[in-house]
């Protein structure tokens, strides 16, 4: 349990919950504004995450190009998924976008020669035999670190950087965000969410107001992806499973879909869970390996997202009324 | 393309529509033309197709065959958000609100032109801003024409049946629309209310100069208002004409009025 208490423990759940509320993010606006019910978002995290292994690795380009390239990607994969399977109704576009996500996968997995395959991005060909992409952003990480060493002496971590480099952004697309869904293209959006047939009649192109929808939630996916990509270092095709999209997902509930600063809070809920099952070390939890022990996060949030869905469906920062209206 | 001139002020011409979903057709070979600023209400028993028609009007659905001709220009095969931006505006049966908008945000919504509509306005917040206003000015103003001021910033999900349907009909004007559809405004209304909208409908015609057509299960109630009713059964125009003419047509006291008439 002492890990609990060691600033580093918070460190990282804080730099996970920044890359995952960015993350969630995506999903609030095409959930929580749309309606749209996107499963697939971990797609659009893996289109950019590998954009840059692959780029970067192979190709030997500057990692920022290579980020931004991974983040245009991933929009036009979003704008793809959109054009071809938007005009699906509500649970059939649920399906049709996990399926995307594991297309996404499944490509990764099977094209060895340019993502490493199964072995990640280490396995990518590199004409310099060295299999890093990060080295650009090291340099960025490393002078935060250094500035902070005399300050704060050796709680100055390469997570500690990612948070102070992820956060900011993480505050900035939550404000933009939030400005957007006070705009009148929003209104027609949560028009959209309840009902197709009020503003067709009145003269709103809903498909166009879906698509612009789902393309600025997979740019929010893409740059999650960036994020991701950084903090690990390493990309393996089995980092990108369906659960990580319902990590997402419970944190959107977690924090009401509506509610765009609860996220705020319940990325660090979700960072915590994610964090801490591995140090839960009392019986009758002793008794399994610490591995062993992570994947009860799983168990955990799957927990945590029925719990809320029976009792405080409007999640923490909802507001009930909205739930049930009829 | 002439021969829509030729029809001195037609707003609408519709020329031998039908519809079909399998061996279903709601809608069978149905032509009509609708005078500029003129009440019409279509009328006929359940399952005659008035909906169906509607849904064809307003682009909802496709037809299958024949032309509809709006301000001159055929909009059979356009999208209903642009027949709605032409000025072709409907109002649904039961009354649809967005019940987690509010009250004044599902008439601020159906305002054309809003440049926050568009996601390059959100580059200019003082254009948004400013229409934004004027949007909400014009939504108080017809609020207050219905009666439902005090229900402006409520969620729209809270109102009555018929409070919903006074919602709808604002709504739709908010649109600025050249000619309304209306499908059935005044089921579940109550009679006081129903006169009341029907005055209101009226002024519309006058100041607005807004040509309507109206669908309508109860004869009685429309039958001042309407320039011309059309009667429907199975699909097909069984009779046309001035609302008197219709009590006293055979096909339609056979089709419809039959029994009521039998009892009188």
């Amino acid at each position: 349990m002492e890990a609990f208490i060691q600033p580093g423990f918070w460190i990282f759940v804080l730099a996970l919950a920044g890359i995952y509320g960015i993350f969630s993010l995506g999903l609030q606006i095409q959930y929580g504004v749309g309606g749209i019910m996107n499963f697939g978002h971990v797609g659009m995290m893996a289109v950019s995450g590998y954009t840059i292994a692959v780029l970067v690795i192979k190709y030997e380009w500057n990692f920022w190009w290579a980020a931004l390239l991974g983040v245009v990607l991933a929009a036009l994969l979003g704008a793809l998924l959109g054009l071809t399977t938007l005009r699906l109704s509500g649970d059939y576009f649920a399906i049709a976008s996990i399926a995307f996500a594991e297309i996404v996968r499944y490509w990764i997995l099977n094209t060895d020669t340019v993502t490493g395959g199964t072995q990640g991005s280490l396995a990518i060909p590199s004409p310099n035999g060295f299999g890093g992409y990060t080295d650009k952003p090291d340099v960025i990480l490393n002078w935060i670190s250094e500035r902070l060493y005399p300050i704060i002496g050796d709680e100055a971590s390469r997570d500690l950087s990612m948070v102070l480099v992820v956060w900011p952004f993480f505050f900035f697309f939550i404000w933009i965000s939030s400005r957007l869904q006070k705009t009148s293209w929003s209104r027609v959006l949560r028009a959209t969410r309840e009902d197709d047939d009020v503003p067709r009649s009145l003269g709103k192109n809903v498909f166009r107001f879906r698509l612009q929808t789902l393309i600025i939630g997979s740019v929010f996916g893409g740059i999650a992806g960036v994020f991701w990509a950084l903090q690990f270092a390493l990309l393996a095709p089995e980092d990108f499973l369906r659960i990580v999209t319902f990590y997402g997902w419970m944190i959107l509930i977690l924090a009401g879909a509506t509610r765009v600063k609860g996220l705020l809070v319940a990325a660090i809920f979700f960072g915590f869970l994610y964090g801490a099952t591995r140090f839960l070390e009392f019986w009758p939890l002793s008794l399994l390996s610490s591995p062993e022990r992570a994947y009860l996060r799983v168990f955990l949030i799957g927990l945590v997202i029925v719990i809320l869905m029976v009792k405080r469906p409007q999640g923490l920062f909802g507001k009930r009324q909205e739930m049930i209206l009829e | 393309m002439e021969n829509t001139k030729t029809l001195d002020a037609a707003v609408l011409d519709v020329r031998n529509i039908s519809v079909s979903f399998g061996g279903v057709k709601p809608v069978q070979d149905v032509s009509f033309t609708i005078k500029e600023n003129s009440f019409t209400s279509v009328i006929g028993p359940n399952g005659a197709g008035k909906t169906s028609l509607f849904n064809l009007l307003s682009g909802m659905n496709k037809v299958s065959s024949g032309e509809i001709i709006f301000k001159g220009e055929a909009i059979q095969s356009i999208h209903a958000h642009k027949i709605a931006q032409k000025g072709l505006v409907r109002t649904f049966q039961g009354a649809k609100v967005i019940r987690r908008l509010t009250v004044a945000e599902n008439l601020m919504m159906a305002v054309q032109g809003n440049p926050g509509d568009n996601l390059m306005g959100f580059l200019n917040p003082r254009a948004r801003k400013s229409f934004e206003a004027k949007a909400r000015e014009e939504a108080m103003r017809r609020l207050d024409q219905v009666g439902l001021t005090k229900f402006a910033d409520e969620y729209a999900g809270i109102l009555s049946g018929g409070q919903r349907k006074l919602l709808d009909l604002s709504r739709a004007l908010m649109a600025d629309p050249k000619m309304l559809l209306l499908d059935e405004p005044f089921a579940g209304v109550n009679p006081t209310l129903v006169e009341k909208l029907l005055t209101v409908l009226a002024a519309l015609r006058k100041e607005q100069e807004i040509t309507f057509l109206l669908i309508e299960h109860d004869l009685e109630t429309v039958m001042n208002i309407s320039d011309r009713v059309i009667v429907m059964a199975d699909g097909k125009i069984i009779a046309d004409g001035l609302p008197n003419s219709i009590y006293e047509n055979d096909v339609v006291i056979d089709a419809y009025l039959g029994s009521r008439r039998k009892d009188a």
